[in-house]
């Protein structure tokens, strides 16, 4: 990705940015990138591989990160909206971080563990989420980069699975997530991977009160990851990378995304790139009849 | 009986310090565990609230007194918290004694300084009584213990019964600021308490525990007035849970406070990472 | 201990008598949802078996120290509170087709479960335990159980390991728990066509693995604590997301947390629960103190604990090279690079920034 990584090694080299975050090919596969040299901006990379969700990084608690300076991020459609959350909700301001879009045509479900050059997306392989996007060129960047590739396919594998949640009545939908929730361990990965999930001191790990006990017993797995879900309505910005971090394979893309379909039928929302429209729960509208209490 | 289970103690007296420094006497429900436990001065515990949690404290009391132990504490978390809201006659669990202890043999026949600021006294006192319960095995025994303010001068009963003895030197001191008309002591921050009122003589040992800051400035006194670092015990905190080595929590490179520690020389502390 | 044949059959009665009797049998079996994924899960017969197929996507760990137990209740009375103790006595057990790397982990972490006060709660549960272990058909370039004294072959930590042969395995009793078990079930000798067929695919297995890691270096431990202070520290975890996913599917992460819950008005439990330095609230004091403040330093820690810690008080690294956290990271951090880096560092510039 010429375009790209010109770009980076001139951000680099004009001394405006100390460090480029973007991807690079690790030695299992594709993986963040932190450039700080423009010599090695030639590393970057952009490709259906990418799928991870760099604006993580751009969180306040990230402290190693911002200490190194001034940052550029490399986002594709689903980052750039989370870049646009982490702006919204005050944890960063525009003008401190240089955004740098990239067209993008889908990426994979699974990022594969070796380094694969080609990856043609097919309905089997691509990410549930990429069907439909309307990201595929971000409306918030700095710079643009990239041509439009071809839409993305509707993924196949995991088609129907909101309708197949959808069709089940309560008793059974409890009875599934019970099943899914049983498995977790606590170990808190998909709330430090998720950018929107910046609180310096989770609701969860609270002692005083102890609102959820710590355990990863049933009763409170299941407290848990309804309340993360619960704080993440309508700011979720659909980019899985819970689910691609949880050790347990608990679905916890399923879960967003069908939180997503909620917010969107009750409150016409749905995340997007531009930080100046409000989201449904962070905003107070001093005329809000609010009828739907009466 | 596993490892993590802790013996039943009756809280037989509470004592408050300051405005939010506590003392509990505990004494132990099982008779046999009251009449064999044993300890060593610098020792700590696992003290808990069944429901709440565990908290990390030393022992407080000196092993010379059986039957009974004692704890001071700030209420700063759950445990704690939970711990203040208790009375007289209510149970709680403790686990220990864990860790090292200061070299109470190796000072006998030597001259020993207490240094301590603040709620730091609790370990070096239970080292104090420890000295004073055997007093004549030891030359010359000198304390010096301050606080930010009179109002934080902790074990105020004992701070009195040692002014008025005689086989001991004793320098109480408040910083500047935290006096009160009636204040008779110091007013000095605890290093320079210690520059005015301790000497070395050949062998004296040093007991110092206090806040990081104090500790801070206070070492470098103590390098100046003649002490070598293998002579300047201290006594470290840090995050716990097991207190057996095994949770893996407490570490600082390769020293396991709970094990190793808590209780360290001043040259063992320079030879450790800083990351405590 | 030497080399007998255990055949197919041997083995099927072996496991359907342990089964029958209420040993529980352990093994990899293939899950439902995804057939390319194995987990150790209890087995009827060896048929749900899948050995040798490759590794669990976690370790044994979870047998020997739960992700949460109960370590006493409580209730609480008008006289006070009782407490009501749990077991130590553990279910016997055999585990059928486990990993070397997962088997060497045991017997590794063996040492601070038993240091001075004994875990009984881990250690009860070893005992119990009767280790069948595989040779390893190495699961990708994330491997490196050769680099750390470990191997695709190693008996560490095993009582009995199994080479596949044809019709059925080489089988070496390494203990004597091991011995007993195969009391009866092996011919005696094993022809020498089966041990050089194993020999070689045992061999094959070590080159296959060594490709990856070249053995870390005696000096490694010591210039990590001579180095405790050096600049590189401050960039190796810029993409380490300190999630922690890293210790829960390591085999020898065994840091842990005690809770105490309430059940009700009166009763509780008091637990402990898997934790990892990785999280930020590790090493958080009530004041607000951390000593970790950053991800830096909590990363640093991992690898400190893991090839120097451990080592200098317990004679053995802290890892066995299986290369899951590589696997899991979601932020892309790679142990065999990250090691190798550091060797490399060491071998170039034995100074660092001191402390």
């Amino acid at each position: 990705m010429k375009e790209l990584q010109e770009l980076a090694a001139k951000l680099l080299r004009d001394q405006n940015v100390q460090v480029v975050i973007g991807y690079e090919d690790g030695p299992a596969g594709v993986r963040p990138a932190f450039i700080t040299d423009a010599n090695d901006a030639a590393r970057l990379i952009f490709d259906p591989r990418c799928v991870h969700n760099l604006a993580t990084y751009l969180k306040p608690q990230r402290k190693h990160i911002a200490k190194l300076g001034k940052i550029a991020i490399v986002v594709k459609g689903c980052d750039a909206r989370a870049v646009a959350g982490l702006i919204r909700e005050q944890q960063i301001t525009r003008e401190n971080v240089i955004v740098i879009a990239v067209r993008c045509g889908g990426v994979l479900e699974k990022a594969p563990a070796k380094a694969a050059k080609k990856v043609e997306l097919t309905e089997e392989n691509v990410s549930v989420r990429c069907a439909g996007c309307e990201a595929r060129e971000p409306k918030l960047y700095d710079y643009i980069v990239g041509e439009l590739p071809t839409e993305p396919p509707v993924s196949s594998q995991r088609a129907g699975e909101i309708a197949q949640l959808e069709k089940m009545s309560t008793a059974e939908r409890r009875k599934f997530w019970d099943e899914q929730f049983s498995r977790c361990i606590r170990c808190d990965a998909c709330r430090e991977v998720c950018p929107m999930c910046f609180c310096l001191q989770c609701v969860a790990l609270r002692a005083q009160p102890q609102w959820i006990d710590s355990s990863p017993t049933p009763a409170a797995n299941r407290a848990w990851q309804t309340m993360r879900m619960l704080h993440q309505a309508g700011r979720c910005v659909g980019c899985l990378e819970c689910e691609r971090a949880c050790p347990k394979e608990i679905p916890l893309g399923l879960l967003t995304r069908y939180v997503a379909g909620v917010v969107d039928q009750r409150f016409g929302y749905k995340p997007c790139d531009d930080p100046s429209v409000p989201a449904p729960m962070g905003e107070i509208k001093t005329d809000d009849e609010e009828e739907f209490i009466r | 009986m596993n490892i993590y289970q802790p013996h039943l103690m009756r809280i037989a007296e509470i004592t408050d310090e300051t405005e939010d420094t506590r003392t509990l006497k505990l004494e132990f429900k099982d008779p046999a565990v009251a009449e064999s436990f044993k300890f060593s001065a610098g020792q700590f515990g696992e003290y808990s609230v069944f429901g709440e949690g565990e908290s990390t404290f030393c022992i407080a009391s000196s092993p010379t007194r059986k039957g009974y132990i004692e704890c001071s504490f700030k209420a700063t978390g759950k445990v704690t918290q939970a711990l203040r809201r208790l009375d007289t006659g209510d149970t709680i669990g403790f686990r220990g004694p864990y860790g090292n202890h200061f070299p109470i043999e190796k000072m006998k026949g030597n001259s020993v300084v207490f240094i301590a600021g603040g709620i730091g006294l609790a370990p070096v006192r239970c080292a104090i009584w420890n000295v004073l319960d055997m007093r004549d095995q030891f030359k010359d025994v000198t304390i010096v213990y301050g606080a930010r303010s009179v109002g934080d001068l902790v074990y105020k009963r004992e701070l009195e019964e040692w002014s008025k003895r005689t086989d001991l030197k004793i320098c109480l001191t408040v910083d500047p600021g935290g006096e009160t008309p009636e204040w008779k002591g110091e007013v000095a921050r605890v290093p320079t308490a210690v520059e005015k009122t301790v000497a070395y003589a050949e062998n004296t040992y040093a007991v110092i525990c206090g806040p990081p800051i104090m500790i801070k400035f206070t070492l470098p006194v103590m390098d100046k007035l003649g002490f070598p670092a293998e002579h300047i015990y201290t006594t470290l905190e840090n995050r716990m849970k097991c207190g057996l080595g095994k949770c893996g929590r407490c570490n600082i490179g390769a020293t396991y406070v709970c094990k190793d520690g808590p209780v360290f020389t001043a040259a063992e502390m320079r030879a450790m990472p800083q990351e405590y | 201990m030497t080399n007998e044949f255990l055949s197919h059959a041997s083995l099927s009665s072996l496991i359907a008598e342990l089964v029958a009797t209420g040993t529980r049998v352990i093994a990899p079996v293939q899950t439902e949802d995804s057939p390319d994924r194995l987990e150790y899960k209890p087995v009827c017969s060896l048929a749900d078996a899948a050995l040798a197929a490759g590794q669990p996507r976690l370790s044994l760990k979870e047998l020997f120290l739960p992700s949460t137990e109960v370590l006493l209740s409580y209730r609480q009375t008008k006289e006070g509170v009782e407490i009501r103790e749990v077991p130590t006595q553990a279910r016997p057990q055999v585990i059928l087709g486990a990993l070397p790397c997962d088997a060497a982990a045991l017997e590794i972490v063996d040492k601070v479960m038993s240091w001075d006060s004994k875990d009984e709660l881990w250690l009860g549960r070893r005992e119990a335990t009767t280790i069948v272990s595989i040779l390893c058909p190495v699961e990708d370039s994330n491997c490196f159980c050769t680099a750390v004294g470990v191997g695709p072959d190693s008996v560490r930590g095993s009582d009995v390991f199994l080479t596949p042969v044809e019709g059925g395995y080489l089988a070496e009793a390494c203990t004597l728990k091991g011995q007993s078990l195969l009391e009866g079930r092996t011919a005696d000798h094993a022809d020498p066509e089966a041990i050089a067929e194993a020999e070689k695919a045992q061999s094959a297995a070590r080159k296959k693995v060594q490709e990856n890691a070249p053995a870390i270096p005696a000096g490694f431990s010591a210039w990590l604590t001579e180095n405790f202070g050096h600049p590189v520290w401050n960039t190796m975890a810029l993409r380490c997301h300190g999630c922690g996913a890293c210790a829960s599917v390591c085999p020898t992460c065994h840091c842990f947390d005690i809770v105490d819950e309430h059940e009700n008005a009166t009763e509780g439990v008091r637990r402990r629960n898997w934790d990892s330095c990785q999280t930020a609230k590790f090493t958080l004091h009530s004041s607000g103190h951390n000593p970790r403040p950053s991800q830096s330093e909590r990363f640093r820690q991992r690898i400190e604990h893991k090839f120097s810690v451990y080592p200098r008080r317990f004679g053995e690294m802290l890892c066995t090279g299986c290369g899951r956290c590589s696997r899991i990271c979601p932020g892309g951090m790679n142990l065999v690079e990250i090691v190798g880096g550091l060797i490399s560092l060491s071998a170039s510039n034995s100074g660092g920034a001191g402390q």
